[in-house]
Parts: C-alpha cells; structure tokens; sequence
C-alpha cells in the first residue's frame, strides 16, 4: 500500500464560537488529482484553510508525508513542498507581474536558486514573461489565476491545494487551467482540488470526495462518484439541482 | 513676478513636508487601517526630544540621532504595541478615537512638561539667502525641498527595489496573501510604523526651525497631511506627493493673494472639490479588497 501524500483525520474547526468542520477525514494519494465537491457553505474552502494553517484546527491531525502538520504556519508548509491557490483573486495589484511572481520565493529554503526556478516558470508562461513589467492588476482574470499557479509553483511543491481555479474565466481559460492540473500530475504532482464545476472536474480527476456539513459524505474513485445517481442528482445538475437553482 | 516664484518656493518646501508627513499617514493606513489623528502631534514631537538632548548638550548632529531614536521608539514601537495593537481588535474606529485622545495627550505633555511657549529651533541645513539673476530666493525653501524629495525618492527606492520593501508592499496590498505566501506580516507592519516614525520625525527637523517649536505645532500640520492624504487618494505614496505639494503651495500662495484670514479655509474647499468631484483621490483607485 502507499502512503497517502495527505492525511486529515477527524478535523474540527471553524470561525470564533461557530463549528463548521466537524471531524472531517480523507486521504490523498501521491500522484492523483483528487477533488473536492458539496453545497456551498459545506465547508470546502473552510478545510483548505484549516490544512493550510491559516485557520486553527480545534481537534484532530493533519499530515503531509508522513510529518505532523496540524497548525502549521504557511510558511514551514511551503518550504515542505505543499502549496495552496485560493479562491479567488489572491494577487498583489499594484506590483508588478514579476514581483509578484517573486513573492513566490519568500519561504524557500537558502539551497533553493529562484532565479532559475522563475526561469523555468516563465517558460511555461510565456504570457507572464511578456506582461512580466505590467501591474498584476491588469491582467485579465484569466492571466491573474494563471499568475498565482505560477506563483505557487515556485517552490517546486509536492501537492497543490487550489480553490474553485475555474470560476469567472471563461470556457477556453477553464480548458487552460485544467489542462495544467493534469500536467502537474503528469510531472508526479498531487492536486487536491475544489470545483464547482464538478463534473469536468471529476472527469479529469483520480479520486474525489463529497463534503456535506463539515463532514466527509463520501470519497471513492472519481469515476464511481460520477456514476453514482445520488451525486448526479445533487452536485452534476440532475433534476434536484435543477429545480433548486 | 519674483514675489510669486518665492512663494511658489516656499509654498513647495511646505508641501514636501507635508508630503512627508501624508506618506506616513497613508502607509499607517495602508497596512494596518490606522487612521493616526495624532499624525500632526508625531511631528510636533520629535523636534522637543532633540531640544531635550541640546539641553543635556549634545551637539545638533547626535541631539538630531538621538530624537530620530527616540521617536521610531515612542512613536514606532510603543505606539504600536501599546496603542494600536490592543484597539485594533475592537475595530478600526475605536483606534481612530484613541489617536485623537493621543494627540491632547501629547500636547498636553509637551505644555507641562517643557513648556507653552514657541521655542526656536536650530536648523541642519544651509539658511540665507541666494542671488539668482538679481531675485532673492531662499536657500532654506530650496534646501528643505530637496532634503524633503530626496527623502521620498529614497523611501520609494526602498519600497519597490528591495525585497524587504516589496513584502511590506505586498502586505498593503493584501495582507492575508502575503501571509499565505509566507511574508512575515506582522514584521513588515512593525516596519511600517518605524518608517511612519523616522518620516514624522524628519518633517519635525524640517519644519521646526520655520514655524518653531511648540505643543500646538502639530494642529495644522496634522490637517494638512490628512487632507493631503485625501486629496491624494489616501490609499498611494504617489498620491501623498502630490497631495502634500499641492497643498503647500495653495495653501502659500493663497495667504499672500487671497487673504490670511481665509488661508486656513483654502485647504478645506480642495478637500470639498475633491470629495466632490473626485471622490477616489487625484491618484487613486476605487479600493478593492478581497474577503
Ligand atoms: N471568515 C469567515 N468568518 C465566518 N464565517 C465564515 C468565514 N468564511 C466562511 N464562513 C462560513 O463557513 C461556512 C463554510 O464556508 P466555506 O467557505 O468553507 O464553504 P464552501 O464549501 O467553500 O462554499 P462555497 O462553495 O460557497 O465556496 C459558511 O457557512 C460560511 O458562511
Ligand atoms: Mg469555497
């Protein structure tokens, strides 16, 4: 058996008095993209937090290779190799492309040569090369998302937490986006992923789970939750989505 | 002709120190939602911790270090730790209303403790008079100017070309990613209130010797950096500048052709007209700030 690159056991947590998460556990196995779907307010994003260190786990225990990241700060879990792309725009404005860029590096270790590996991020986005001296903030939505990618992949991680990457780009960016993901995998990188759009994103993924209330409703292979008509009916637009939305 | 062009030279070297003063209060701002009302006290301040030192006697120079100190000390680390640190957590208006209690505060300390009356004040740079092409222009408008520019320019050097600075840009920007990438946050935000500290204290040494030393120097000049501020666009250096300059020179130019008596009025219809008509500032933005 491998071991899970990401182990959440039994997480409890959430905002001031108010519990949102409330024992979450599940397992991502290295090399597979895994996503994350369930209602809005289930708590998804609330979890990304929680693992991220940004949020404080009240209860239970996280790891990330086998070593103990519970209330970790981020910045002990970026130089681990783990790296996280928020929700939404999560740039710098009014630095330029590059600088932002850069900001990537703060947490490497002294081994680590950023200049070479800003190189070898700029080749594989030549539009941030070009837009390297513009303000972020006028970069299309688009270009933004794929700035802050860019930006996490700096550190070389070994596992990408990304928040929702598809909302608000358009079908052809969506397509862009997706296609990294797959070819992170390709490269050995896992990606635990929330998606809104959940059912090209089970498409393309490994494992997926269903959080529901803070809890984890179900986690099987992603091609088994597409398939199975209860997540149909409730996450892939079957008829009880329909009807509520 | 040539009244008007010392004028407009003094008017800009007033304008450079509220230029300086506007920069401290929008980077306060900017990144920690403190809004100092006690910003035009910070630089009444300093100038009394260096007549303290010059009474002890030491020379200008180290009495200058010695107050610069004093004041990143008080007016950096304690008013962080002690002041805004614990108001913040209660909200941004809370800590506004504290500044104001700070500033009698101050004032009133500064009255028993040194004195009410307006003190002179020894100035570090070149004074007198030049003779350009047969018009007198003073050496002390050009040399404060010039102190005051270079000091910016060297602010922003700092801010946009070193890394240092580029973490505390970020963390204006957008604290919570900064965090995320691993910025240490709470030490850029302490930087910034030791820079807020060192620009106060420049202005101090700056202005002190023109309009003298005195606890109630701080009014006007904590009114001009507010509006220079706004009138800027509150939430960019750039905007301070040119808010602060603007200023100086509306607010010279109309006490000599308007009237003295409205001179203190001048200010406040910029700020009107811009509230007005420019709500976002002459420079800034809409602010936009992610959840
Ligand atoms: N900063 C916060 N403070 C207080 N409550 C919050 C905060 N962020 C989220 N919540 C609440 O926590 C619950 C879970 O939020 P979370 O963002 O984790 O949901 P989500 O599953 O990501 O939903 P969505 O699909 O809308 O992104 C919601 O009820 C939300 O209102
Ligand atoms: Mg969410």
């Amino acid at each position: 058996m491998t071991q899970p690159v990401l182990s959440v056991r039994d997480i409890v947590a959430g905002y001031g008095e108010m519990t949102i998460l409330n024992g979450t556990t599940f397992d991502v196995m290295p090399g597979t993209i895994t996503t994350v779907i369930g209602p809005n307010g289930a708590g998804k994003s609330t979890v990304f937090k929680t693992i991220f260190g940004m949020l404080k786990a009240r209860t239970g225990s996280i790891h990330f290779k086998g070593t103990d990241i519970t209330n970790a700060p981020p910045r002990k879990l970026l130089a681990l190799g783990l790296c996280y792309v928020p929700q939404g725009r999560n740039i710098f404005p009014e630095l330029n492309v590059l600088s932002n860029l850069e900001l990537g590096g703060i947490a490497a270790s002294a081994d680590v040569n950023i200049p070479q590996r800003i190189e070898a991020v700029l080749e594989r986005f030549p539009v941030l090369r070009r837009k390297g001296q513009q303000q972020a903030g006028t970069l299309s939505g688009g270009e933004q998302k794929l700035l802050e990618i860019a930006r996490s992949l700096l550190l070389d991680p070994q596992l990408m937490l990304i928040d929702e990457p598809s909302i608000g780009l358009s079908p052809m960016m969506v397509q862009e986006v997706f296609s990294i993901i797959k070819e992170l995998r390709a490269k050995g990188v896992s990606v635990l992923m929330i998606e809104q759009n959940a059912r090209s994103a089970l498409e393309i993924s490994d494992d997926g789970l269903v959080l529901e209330l803070g809890r984890t409703r179900m986690q099987d292979r992603a091609q088994t939750l597409l398939n199975d008509p209860r997540v149909g009916q409730l996450f892939l637009g079957g008829v009880i989505e329909e009807k509520s939305a | 002709m040539m009244n008007f062009i010392n004028l407009l030279m003094a008017g800009l070297a007033t304008g450079a120190i509220y230029a300086l003063v506007a920069i401290g209060f929008t980077l306060l701002w900017q990144t920690s939602q403190t809004i100092n009302f006690a910003q035009g006290e910070f630089v009444m301040v300093p100038a009394f911790f260096v007549l303290a030192a010059l009474n002890v006697g030491m020379p200008l120079p180290l009495a200058l270090l010695v107050g610069l100190a004093l004041s990143m000390l008080v007016l950096g680390v304690l008013f962080k730790r002690l002041l805004v640190d614990p108001m913040l957590r209660h909200g941004v208006l809370p800590l506004a209303i504290c500044t104001m209690a700070l500033s009698i505060f101050l004032k009133e300390t500064v009255k028993e403790v040194y004195s009410a009356e307006a003190s002179p004040f020894p100035s570090f740079l070149p004074g007198g008079n030049l003779n350009l092409l047969g018009a007198t222009i003073s050496i002390q408008s050009i040399s404060i100017f010039v102190f005051a520019i270079c000091a910016v320019v060297a602010l922003q050097t700092f801010l946009t070309k070193t890394s240092t600075g580029r973490q505390m840009q970020a963390t204006a920007q957008n604290p919570y990613v900064a965090k995320l990438l691993g910025v240490p946050v709470e030490r850029m935000i302490m930087y910034t209130f030791l820079i807020n500290a060192a620009l106060v204290a420049l202005a101090s040494f700056l202005i002190s010797p023109v309009y003298l030393a005195k606890f109630s120097a701080g009014e006007t000049l904590g009114l001009a950096a507010f509006i220079a501020a706004i009138v800027g666009g509150f939430n960019q250096i750039r905007g301070a500048i040119v808010g602060g300059l603007l200023l100086g020179v509306i607010d010279n130019l109309a006490a000599a052709y308007i009237s003295t008596q409205y001179r203190g009025a001048v200010p406040l219809f910029l700020l009107i007209a811009v509230i007005l008509f420019r709500p976002q500032g002459l420079m800034g933005r809409a602010e936009e700030r992610t959840v």
